[in-house]
């Protein structure tokens, strides 16, 4: 008598919650760097070099409800990257990880904060990188590469991540 | 001293007499309460076959109880079928269980098993209604676990597991499905969960309730993500992270179980992909890409 109802299965929500988590660390990196003046005027732009929907729809829903500072926040998103989107954070995806040392020298000295999510992109020349550690999403931080590429930040900062020098 | 022996005989002899007459007194009573039972004069009936249960002379008669029994049946039937809580009920209840500790014949037994049978079903079906229109979960088990107590009179060896099964799988299935639609519904989540934890106690590889919680621990973690605000800071991402884990494994754990009895399980395979994926199990998530792709499953 029951049976009929007893036979429906569930449906996993295609919901990509590690795309949320990497939107809100993104947001968090915002608050402990301290941007040039030139990278304080206009939209604070969050350039995603590769391809990942879930991602750029989170960054978007996070572009329409967060500000930093006074900067709305802007999403910009291309397969390739593209040397003459000026922004305040290129992020680099796995599947462009191999442009990382050829991002990381064209932006060299311009107070652009480079995050990857490859594995060594902190010795290649990013300057923070995601890694899983039991299943956990955490972050690897290189100071100097962020020193390079015209970064300042504080010792709370580097408290919070993985150091790699 | 003659005339006064012939008193105490007199006196005797009426006793006797009088026993006899409202001993048959009695029983004519109880034929009464039958023929106005069967003539549909059924508030009569029922005073009568009181006096009759309470007299020393048929109150220990089976007839007595299984006529009483038909005669509440029959107003039960007509005010009470739909009421969970029934007076009307128990006392036919009663009247049987009464009857059945006085031996009845075979006639009687069989009577007594037909009014059971009904009220069992009845309380079967009172179980689905509140289950499945009337998403009375609560009410539901009662009812349910009425329907088992009356089926024990009728058969005491009777064995409920696969009735069980069906019930506590229909209630899972049921009330996931609208946790699953509505994630604030906590109190749906908690009885999906205590009934298909239940399901699982019966048969602990049965395919439907492994899927179904394993499915639900991978959507709570979702909810979690979900509801993590943009503004959080490092240390909320981690205590988040860590309670998305937890579940994640949760799922895992049921969700494999039905993998490894069946590793072309649609929905297995689907939602372990899924929980790799969560669990950042890069090679995992991979491997359950291809066997989707083998198994025609669609990824969003």
């Amino acid at each position: 008598m029951f049976c009929l109802i007893s036979l429906r299965f569930q449906q996993p929500n295609n919901y990509d919650t590690n795309s949320k988590i990497k939107a809100v660390f993104l947001y968090n990196f915002t608050r402990y760097f301290e941007w040039s003046d030139n990278k304080k005027v206009g939209n604070f732009i969050i350039y995603v070099v590769g391809k990942n929907e879930n991602l750029i729809t989170e960054l978007k829903t996070l572009a329409s409800k967060k500000k930093v500072g006074n900067q709305d926040i802007e999403i910009k998103n291309s397969f390739n990257f593209d040397p003459s989107i000026s922004a305040q954070i290129i992020y680099l995806l796995s599947d462009v990880s191999k442009s990382i040392p050829e991002v990381t020298s064209k932006s060299r000295g311009k107070g652009t904060l480079i995050v990857a999510e490859t594995h060594n992109a902190c010795k290649t020349g990013s300057s923070i990188n995601f890694v899983v550690i039991e299943n956990k999403l955490r972050f690897e931080y290189n100071k100097s590469n962020a020193v390079k590429a015209g970064l300042k930040t504080n010792d709370d900062f580097k408290a919070l991540a993985i150091n790699i020098e | 001293m003659i005339n006064l022996r012939n008193i105490f005989k007199s006196l005797a002899l009426s006793l006797v007499m009088l026993c006899f007459v409202t001993g048959n007194a009695q029983i004519d009573s109880l034929n009464k309460a039958q023929q106005l039972l069967q003539t549909k004069n059924i508030e009569q009936a029922k005073s009568l076959i009181e006096s009759v249960i309470l007299h020393s002379d048929t109150k220990g008669d089976f007839i007595a109880w299984t006529t009483r029994a038909y005669i509440y049946f029959d107003i039960y039937k007509r005010t009470d079928k739909l009421k969970l809580n029934s007076p009307l009920r128990d006392t036919i209840i009663s009247s049987i269980k009464t009857s059945i500790s006085l031996n009845p014949d075979e006639t009687f037994k069989s009577n007594n098993t037909k009014l059971l049978t009904n009220l069992s079903a009845g309380y079967f079906n009172m179980a689905k209604v509140l289950l499945m229109d009337s998403l009375n979960y609560k009410r539901s088990v009662i009812a349910y676990n009425k329907y088992k107590e009356t089926s024990l009179l009728i058969d005491s060896k009777t064995i409920f597991k696969a009735k069980d099964i069906e019930f506590y799988l229909a209630a899972g299935s049921l009330y996931s499905d609208i946790f699953n639609k509505d994630n604030n519904n906590t109190e749906a989540q908690e009885t999906a969960k205590i009934t298909l934890l239940k399901v699982l106690d019966f048969q602990p590889d049965n395919i439907s309730a492994n899927v179904n919680l394993g499915i639900m621990y991978y959507n709570q973690a979702v909810n979690l993500g979900k509801s993590l605000d943009f503004g959080a800071d490092f240390s909320q991402i981690d205590l988040v992270q860590d309670n998305i884990i937890k579940l994640a494994k949760q799922s895992e754990y049921f969700v494999a179980r039905v993998y490894n009895l069946d590793n072309k399980n649609l929905k297995a395979v689907e939602a372990l992909h899924s929980i790799y994926k969560m669990l950042n199990e890069k090679t995992k998530e991979d491997e359950f890409k291809v066997k989707c792709k083998e198994l025609n499953i669609k990824l969003d």
